[in-house]
């Protein structure tokens, strides 16, 4: 069986067309037929503490995958995380995790640079240097005694 | 909660911290002698009583300093003379003018001269007469307003 199997990985390596692709797939579950036989042909002769062996190895690979699916789903309900990341493809996805973590990072510096900038430019406009400044004096706005005198006059 | 994301809670904590001491680095606390050259040239009208100014009207005349070099001679000179005074008014007092301040600027500038000339006017107006004014007016904007 080896053998053949050996030939047929040189055939596949030489031309792989559709043909060859098919042929191979259908000679891999010949051989994956073939095993199972043998494995069910030695089973009818296991000893006692071989099946006790398979069966807590069993056991085992279900739990495993049970609370592998659990936290899948888990990671699906309740996080989102690379959810976004998603959205770019399967590239991004590769990384997801390092990729989330440069995007939340670089929308904080947008974000805080961006008000930074606002404030500068708010501050500008509302700065009391300008007041100051005015052809009016600060007094002239201050005054309450100056508006009373304006509304009579 | 695996490793990495606890550490990565940690980055965007540390982050935030770093980005919130930097937005508030321009608070300033600074004494008299920690200004720069530039900032006392300005602020010297104030000299006297800047150690005895609350770090949030520091900060005020700090950004007074800043804009005064974007000034032409003529509105840097009135800046310098009306400094004391500014410094002398109340929270109350100032927010007020800034408020009116806000209204004027919006004004046609024949309006602007027509209360120009008023202001002229009033102030030729005997003190007495100008007190009496004032003690007659009710506050126009109710509560004293914080800086």
């Amino acid at each position: 069986m080896s053998r053949y199997k050996d030939n047929m990985t040189h055939e596949k390596n030489d031309n792989l067309s559709t043909d060859d692709i098919v042929l191979d797939t259908m000679v891999e579950q010949q051989i994956a037929r073939h095993m199972t036989d043998l494995l069910n042909d030695s089973a009818q002769r296991l000893m006692p503490h071989q099946e006790q062996r398979l069966t807590l190895a069993h056991d085992a690979a279900v739990r495993y995958l049970a609370e592998k699916q659990a936290q899948l789903q888990y990671s699906n309900t309740h996080t989102s995380q690379g959810n976004v990341v998603r959205w770019f493809g399967d590239h991004f996805g590769q990384q997801h995790r390092m990729t989330s973590a440069a995007l939340v990072i670089l929308v904080m510096l947008v974000t805080f640079f961006a008000v930074q900038q606002f404030e500068v430019s708010n501050n500008l406009e509302n700065s009391d240097a300008f007041l100051l400044a005015s052809d009016l004096p600060p007094e002239a706005y201050a005054d309450k005694g100056f508006d009373a005198w304006i509304d009579t006059n | 909660m695996d490793r990495y994301q606890l550490g990565f809670k940690y980055v965007l904590g540390l982050l935030f911290v770093v980005l919130t001491s930097l937005a508030h680095a321009g608070e300033s606390d600074v004494t008299w002698s920690q200004l720069s050259e530039d900032q006392q040239k300005v602020l010297s009208p104030l000299a006297a009583e800047w150690d005895s100014l609350r770090p949030w009207q520091r900060e005020k005349m700090l950004d007074i300093a800043r804009d005064y070099p974007k000034m032409n001679p003529q509105k840097q000179e009135r800046v310098k003379n009306r400094l004391s005074n500014w410094s002398r008014m109340t929270p109350y007092e100032r927010e007020n003018a800034r408020k009116k301040h806000q209204r004027f600027k919006d004004l046609p500038e024949d309006q602007k001269q027509a209360l120009r000339d008023k202001w002229r006017k009033y102030q030729s107006l005997p003190e007495a007469e100008r007190a009496k004014l004032r003690a007659e007016s009710p506050d126009t904007y109710g509560e004293p307003a914080s800086e």
